[in-house]
């Protein structure tokens, strides 16, 4: 760093956390693990959080004589709301896979053969730290040519904080193969994704966003109660008919990618009419004209949209008048994976802007942004290393962002532009070889490196291409960090271990402690080498002195429990409710209250945090951010703007492929899970009846899907609920780990066929763009 | 004593099928093809992409209806099919032949074989899992994300069954046959 | 009497006796290689679903039972109400209704899942609203009432005792058989089986069955060739089975025009499925019973001869009869609903036996022939001087 600060005191800038004193007085109730007590033949119930997906719902596991019999929901989540999905229902098979990964292993034999021996926890270590240190030794201890990635989870956060301490500039997660676009795009404009209030909205478009089946809390919960005549009405825009289009009362089979032409086409029929919330525009945007004239000028006609979109005119007038109808209390809803195409961000954008045109911003019935309730944050080193280098990937899109472009890093280290050698990557519970698209390439990628670590619970495909395979336990076998959910009810909440770690699997927060204490003074050694500022420290303050800012034991010192304990130190009574009942919020016990055998209350209506912002809004102007022109140097527009290019040439006989999912499985992290096996086999091709008959295929046929880059088989599904040109299946299947041994080729691989582009505002990844053959096999 | 019922908010189902995974957890229910207790029945849509009928694709949560005229009991020539305390069908596989005729004579496809105690199984309410541990919910109905089942007691007038099916209209499946069921499909 | 083992597996080696004993020693080792199946794999080793409950097992046991209740009616002709050219079968028609509920019995055993539960349970807690329970309680009564008399018959010949247990051994046949019509005529879940039809109609295709294995016994033990005692009682026979297969021809057309009037929905779709597919048009309609009834039609009920080639097709006739029966009230699904989203929408079932299904169900044929050679190497089953 050659920068004129000195080293300390940026260093004391960097602390991960904000710091807070010692923990201590920590009730031994509290800290003593839920699962150590057991009657044998009583049953216990502890109460814990699910993780087989993002949502987290609140469970209560029963657990009788060490064995976990049945997940129930824990009702006092205000977010999940007393219920547990399929998935979460299923985690008993997750935890019980025979096919789990038991002990470290290290890899044995060319990679990819799948040849890996049994290692003992200090071995593997020692291996991880011989490999790191000739690295970096070789790479003169620039940090960032070792890349860390993650999953989503609870204890994200846990390994995050190694990558913190380690000093890479390299950290990659799902946002560039989900939700970037959509966050940001609704942030930038209107100043934060936020939570629709699907409780109280009265009219709802929603688009490429399916929460029938890709449950996300509290909205699939809350929601599908007033479909159908019940108080809101939905308008469903989607390729298919899904079964959130089942509950809608109109459905429009859009073509795919061009949503984009559909929401500026209802822009355009409200500003036209002049039938926007004008208070709330006047009041709060900044811009309006601007974007009135773009859009007018245009010409984002109905009409023009319908040759487009396939949607017809009168419907795009008809949604647009009846959204502003019930607005405020309408949402344009934001979705959540929106790794489409090339205009995510600006969909996203030019969402945004029509729902706020409606004035259902930080509005009970609209798009809310919620409270938060604070915790205590824990100190963890971030050291500067002076010989770290800059993200290679931030030149691959406009803004790259802290969780970097997965696929345009992948790239362009494949493709040797890096600006220094990547040679190795710390993966935790992520799954790149089925997360992200082109197998091809991520397997390349993966065996280019010099050192793979995958943290996981399953024998994952990228889990079979790594060097050092380290097994975590699940999620009900370790107490995870408290984490605060903010939203209209907020709420802190905390996954308890239900039961010991079988086999010789581990924590994370146990791995990270086990590694670094083996790997942090080797590494220091090799800072000392050819870090200056380091050299300078030492000579002015010692060595031990300055290892301590570089000491990655640090953050994990304490335990879990101790740390969860800290975290909510400054609200009473709040660990002991965390342990008891897995979630606290304050006056919890006052406001908390079962309504009927279904329903709960969990705030006062009073209480709930439906308007927070006091008209001023998290953008830059405080407003509705209509005209971004800072982003046009970037090469963005500043005005969300349809462009020919989005328009994609289907070629006869040959078909554009969409990803998703089903309520019965997790991206891919479930393929192996027997009990979710047992209500849906496998994925199908939905392809068009009419279309299928043509091509002489029937149901079950067995399919090769083909794209550019590559193929798959999959059995066929021939149905109406998709149209002509479209062809779909769910994500997650067809692995390649023969370890896996349910999920063993078992269906299609999406990852295989979809090819590899990305749009240019953060560099997410295109999912659907692809156009793929059929032939029957 | 009670005479437990259920009402079904049926256009809330989403078809995510956890309660078919919470009842095989719970009962122990053996995975496979025609093991279950429960299941959500749906239509072939009607119509042609991108004219489809929404209203043909409704999600029916289906299990076995505690017809308090029960064909099932009926023909059973052991009575190992039985009314219990609580108006809930049951069998008692000990006293069950396999004779299979229950399971023809159901109207509503509700029977099985359990593989383990190689008798017929059904839906019983979560009686030996739930019911008599003092739980006053089934599986199914508690971890249902929309909430669609309200089960309880219609001998009491305040139970939540009792009060829905005052105030809601409701259908019954294949009701001209006399047996009376005991899940109500709230309209 | 002659018990000597000798005795019991010499017999004139024609060609028809040695073909006979063939098929059956053929039919009888199936039946153990399926019983072996069964005890091994359980209900698994058969075809049968939970949609489809039922299959070729119940409808042998029923082919089974209507020949034996059969046989019952057609001897009481004779010896109950005293037709004088009938009492000379009385005792091989028994002899016949005996093994035919044996054989019934053994493949049923193999069908229900705890037959020795089914012994304690139907005594102790006996379900009085239960078809199935009247059917094979008194079916176990009518077994105890043709036994005795058969004892009586044969054995300690009392025409007194014969005649009584005669008439309860009718009477319990009776009953029993329109119980195991009410089996399915009870079934309120299945329109077109529900109802008084089978009840009824199993009586008279009993009777059938009744006529055309006394042409097949007698058929095959005088090699087609009467004295003339026996020519007058199959002239008799004769009329009386044409004027039943009127009845019947006649019956089977009133139920299937009331089930297809006026096309209520499930009834007239299980039926223009049942009455349009070949089992019932080749095998019910042309060999169960219109080839019978036209050459009894056509020769004014004079043809003894072809009658026993006509009873061989009328008995083929009859299993698809029964195994129609089973598979007809079956075959409408009790949900049209689809379960999960990828199937096929739910049509009508498809059942066809297993392997395991057809050795013990057409198995039980070989216990059939085992038990009338034996019966007939035994006992002595012509009548006795004094008739
Ligand atoms: N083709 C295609 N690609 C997609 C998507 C798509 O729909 N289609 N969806 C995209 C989206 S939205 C997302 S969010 C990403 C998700 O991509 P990922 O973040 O990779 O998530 P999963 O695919 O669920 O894989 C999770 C991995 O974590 C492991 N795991 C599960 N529980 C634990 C645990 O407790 N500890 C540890 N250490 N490991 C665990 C699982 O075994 C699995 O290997 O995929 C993206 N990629
Ligand atoms: N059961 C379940 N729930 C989940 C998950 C899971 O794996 N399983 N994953 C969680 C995660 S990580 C995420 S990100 C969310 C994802 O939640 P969603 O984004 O709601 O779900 P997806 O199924 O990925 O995609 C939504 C829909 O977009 C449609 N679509 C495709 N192309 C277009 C288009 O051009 N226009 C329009 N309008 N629609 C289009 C697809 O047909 C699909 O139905 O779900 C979360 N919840
Ligand atoms: S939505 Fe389902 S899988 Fe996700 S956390 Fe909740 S219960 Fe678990
Ligand atoms: S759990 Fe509820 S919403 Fe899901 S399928 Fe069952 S009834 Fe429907
Ligand atoms: S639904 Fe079927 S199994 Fe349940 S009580 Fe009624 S007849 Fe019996
Ligand atoms: S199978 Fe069992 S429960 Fe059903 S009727 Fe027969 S004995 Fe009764
Ligand atoms: S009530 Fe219990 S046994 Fe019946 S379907 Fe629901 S979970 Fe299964
Ligand atoms: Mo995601």
């Amino acid at each position: 760093m050659k920068v004129e600060i000195s080293r300390r005191r940026f260093l004391q800038g960097s602390v991960a956390l904000t710091v807070a004193g010692g923990v201590s007085m920590t009730p031994a109730s509290v800290l003593a693990s839920a699962a150590k007590v057991e009657d044998i033949g009583k049953t216990k119930i502890v109460a814990t959080l699910c993780e087989m997906c993002v949502n987290k719902c609140a469970v209560y596991a029963h657990v009788k004589n060490g064995i976990i019999k049945k997940l129930d929901p824990n009702p006092y989540f205000p977010k999940s709301r007393n219920m547990l999905c399929p998935r979460g229902n299923s985690g008993l098979a997750s935890i019980y896979d025979e096919d789990r990964l038991k002990y470290p292993l290290i890899r044995d034999g060319e990679k990819g053969s799948g040849k890996f021996r049994r290692a003992t926890w200090d071995e593997a270590y020692a291996y991880i730290g011989e490999k790191l240190t000739k690295i970096l030794d070789e790479e003169k201890d620039n940090r960032s040519t070792v890349a860390f990635c993650a999953g989503e989870g609870m204890a994200e956060h846990t390994f995050k904080n190694f990558y913190t301490g380690f000093g890479s500039a390299h950290f990659l997660n799902h946002a560039s193969l989900c939700l970037a676009t959509t966050v940001s795009g609704y942030s930038l404009t209107i100043g934060g994704y936020g939570q629709s209030d699907l409780e109280n909205a009265n009219y709802v478009i929603m688009a490429g966003a399916n929460r029938a089946e890709a449950i996300v809390t509290p909205d699939t919960m809350d929601f599908f109660k007033r479909t159908k005549g019940r108080g809101a009405k939905l308008v469903t825009v989607d390729p298919r008919f899904t079964n959130t289009a089942a509950k809608s009362d109109k459905w429009l089979g859009i073509n795919v990618g061009t949503d984009l032409a559909f929401v500026l086409a209802l822009t355009y029929v409200v500003l036209k009419e002049g039938i926007y919330n004008k208070d709330f525009v006047e009041k709060h945007f900044n811009d309006f004209e601007t974007y009135k004239n773009h859009v007018i000028s245009n010409g984002y006609t109905p009409e023009w949209a319908e040759k487009i979109t396939g949607i017809n005119a009168d419907d795009i007038y008809e949604v647009a008048r009846d959204f502003m109808k019930h607005a405020p209390q309408s949402i344009y809803y934001q979705g959540r994976r929106t790794t489409w195409s090339k205009n995510d961000f600006q969909l996203r954008r030019a969402q945004a802007i029509f729902s706020a045109l409606g004035g259902g911003i930080d509005i009970k019935g609209g798009i809310c942004f919620g409270k938060k309730i604070p915790m205590e944050g824990h100190e963890v080193p971030s050291p500067i290393y002076d010989q770290s280098e800059p993200r290679i990937d931030s030149t691959e899109a406009a803004v790259v962002g802290g969780s970097g472009t997965w696929v345009g890093f992948r790239n362009k280290v494949l493709e040797g532009r890096a600006e220094y050698p990547i040679r190795a990557l710390f993966n935790y519970k992520h799954n790149p070889m089925q997360n992200m698209p082109n197998s091809k390439k991520t397997e390349e990628f993966l065996k280019k490196l010099d050192l793979v670590v995958t943290i996981d619970t399953m024998p994952s495909d990228t889990v079979m291409l790594s060097d050092v395979i380290l097994p975590e336990c699940t999620y009900l076998e370790r107490t995870d960090p408290a984490k605060v959910y903010g939203g209209i009810e907020p709420a802190i909440v905390q996954r308890n271990k239900v039961v010991d770690p079988m086999y010789e699997s581990k924590p994370i927060i146990d791995i990270m402690r086990g590694l670094t204490e083996k790997i942090s003074k080797p590494l220091f050694e090799i800072t000392k080498k050819y870090d200056e500022e380091v050299q300078d420290a030492i000579k002015e303050d010692g060595e031990e002195a300055t290892y301590e800012e570089f000491d990655l034991t640090l953050a994990f010192k304490q335990t879990q429990e101790e740390l969860n304990h800290h975290a909510v130190s400054k609200h009473p009574g709040a660990a002991e409710s965390l342990h008891e009942k897995g979630v606290f919020y304050p006056n919890m016990d006052k406001w908390f209250k079962k309504i009927n055998v279904n329903e709960y209350e969990y705030y006062p209506e009073s209480e709930k945090a439906y308007s927070v912002r006091n008209g001023k809004f998290k953008t830059p102007s405080g407003k509705i951010e209509c005209n971004l022109s800072s982003l046009t140097k970037r090469g963005i527009d500043a005005m969300p703007t349809w462009k020919k290019e989005y328009e994609m040439v289907i070629p006869d006989g040959q078909f554009r492929f969409v990803t998703g999912r089903h309520a019965q499985f997790t991206q891919s992290g479930t393929a192996n899970n027997k009990m979710l096996l047992d209500l849906v086999p496998t994925n199908y091709l939905w392809i068009n009846k009419r279309v299928a008959a043509r091509m002489g295929i029937k149901f079950g046929d067995e399919l090769e899907v083909a794209s550019s880059v590559g193929k798959t088989r999959i059995k066929a599904y021939p149905t109406e609920k998709i149209g002509l040109d479209t062809v779909f299946f769910i994500h997650g299947f067809g692995n390649y780990s023969e370890e896996l041994t349910l999920a063993h080729n078992n269906g299609g691989r999406d990852s295989n066929i979809i090819e590899d582009s990305i749009e240019p505002m953060h560099g997410a990844t295109c999912l659907h763009d692809t156009i793929v053959e059929i032939r029957k096999v | 004593m009670a005479r437990y019922g259920m009402a079904l908010d049926y256009k809330s189902c989403i078809n995510c099928r956890a309660c078919e995974s919470a009842c095989k957890a719970e009962n122990g229910v053996l995975p496979g093809r025609d093991n279950y207790r429960i299941w959500v029945g749906q239509k072939e849509i009607e119509g042609q992409f991108p004219k489809l009928s929404i209203s043909s694709l409704t999600y029916q949560p289906s299990q076995c209806q505690h017809c308090d005229n029960a064909p099932c009991q009926q023909v059973c020539p052991t009575n190992a099919t039985y009314y219990d305390e609580n108006g809930v069908v049951r069998v008692n596989p000990e006293q069950c032949i396999l004779c299979t005729y229950c399971i023809n004579a159901c109207p509503y496809d509700a029977r099985y074989i359990d593989d383990r105690t190689v008798t017929v199984d059904k839906c019983n309410f979560c009686s030996d899992t739930r019911l008599a541990n003092g739980e006053t919910t089934t599986a199914c109905q508690a971890t249902c994300p929309t909430k669609v089942r309200t089960f309880g007691d219609l001998d009491d007038p305040n139970s939540d069954i009792s009060k829905l099916l005052e105030k809601r209209e409701y259908k019954q499946i294949k009701e001209h046959l006399g047996t009376k069921p005991k899940l109500f499909y709230l309209l | 009497m002659n018990l000597s083992i000798k005795n019991l597996i010499t017999f004139k080696k024609t060609p028809l006796n040695l073909l006979v004993a063939v098929i059956g020693a053929l039919l009888l080792a199936a039946f153990v290689a399926g019983a072996v199946m069964y005890f091994l794999h359980g209900h698994h080793a058969f075809n049968v679903t939970r949609q489809h409950p039922w299959g070729l097992l119940i409808a042998m046991y029923v082919f089974f039972v209507v020949s034996s209740t059969g046989l019952c009616i057609i001897s009481s002709i004779g010896h109950v109400f005293g037709v004088k050219e009938f009492q000379q079968i009385g005792k091989r028609a028994i002899a016949g209704a005996i093994i035919t509920i044996l054989s019934g019995f053994a493949v049923i055993a193999l069908e229900i899942g705890h037959p020795i539960t089914m012994l304690i349970y139907n005594v102790l807690t006996p379900g009085l609203t239960s078809a199935i329970w009247w059917m094979g309680t008194l079916y176990g009564i009518y077994l105890c009432f043709i036994l005795l008399e058969f004892f009586f018959l044969t054995i300690k010949v009392d025409h007194k005792w014969s005649k009584i247990f005669g008439i309860g051994g009718l009477l319990a046949g009776l009953a029993a058989h329109s119980n195991l019509g009410a089996v399915f005529g009870f079934l309120i879940s299945r329109p077109t089986a529900n109802g008084v039809f089978y009840p009824v109609y199993f009586i008279l295709s009993a009777m059938i069955t009744g006529c055309y294995l006394i042409y097949i016994i007698y058929g095959f033990k005088y090699r087609n060739n009467y004295p003339d005692h026996l020519k007058a009682m199959f002239l008799k026979l004769n009329k009386i089975l044409g004027m039943l297969l009127g009845i019947l021809i006649f019956f089977e057309a009133w139920k299937i025009l009331t089930a297809l009037y006026g096309t209520m929905p499930e009834r007239a779709e299980t039926i223009m499925y049942a009455v349009t597919s070949p089992n019932f048009l080749i095998g019910e309609l042309l060999l169960g019973m219109l080839i019978p009834f036209f050459i009894i039609l056509f020769t004014n009920g004079q043809a003894i001869k072809p009658m026993v080639y006509a009873s061989l097709t009328g008995m083929i006739g009859i299993f698809f009869m029964r195994y129609d029966l089973v598979h007809d009230t079956l075959v409408y699904p009790m949900t049209m609903l689809k379960r999960s989203e990828y199937q096929l929408p739910p049509t009508l079932l498809h059942y066809f036996p297993s392997p395991t299904e057809m050795m013990i169900g057409f198995g039980g044929i070989g216990i059939t022939i085992l038990g009338l050679y034996v019966a007939e190497k035994v006992f002595n089953l012509d009548p006795d001087p004094e008739h």
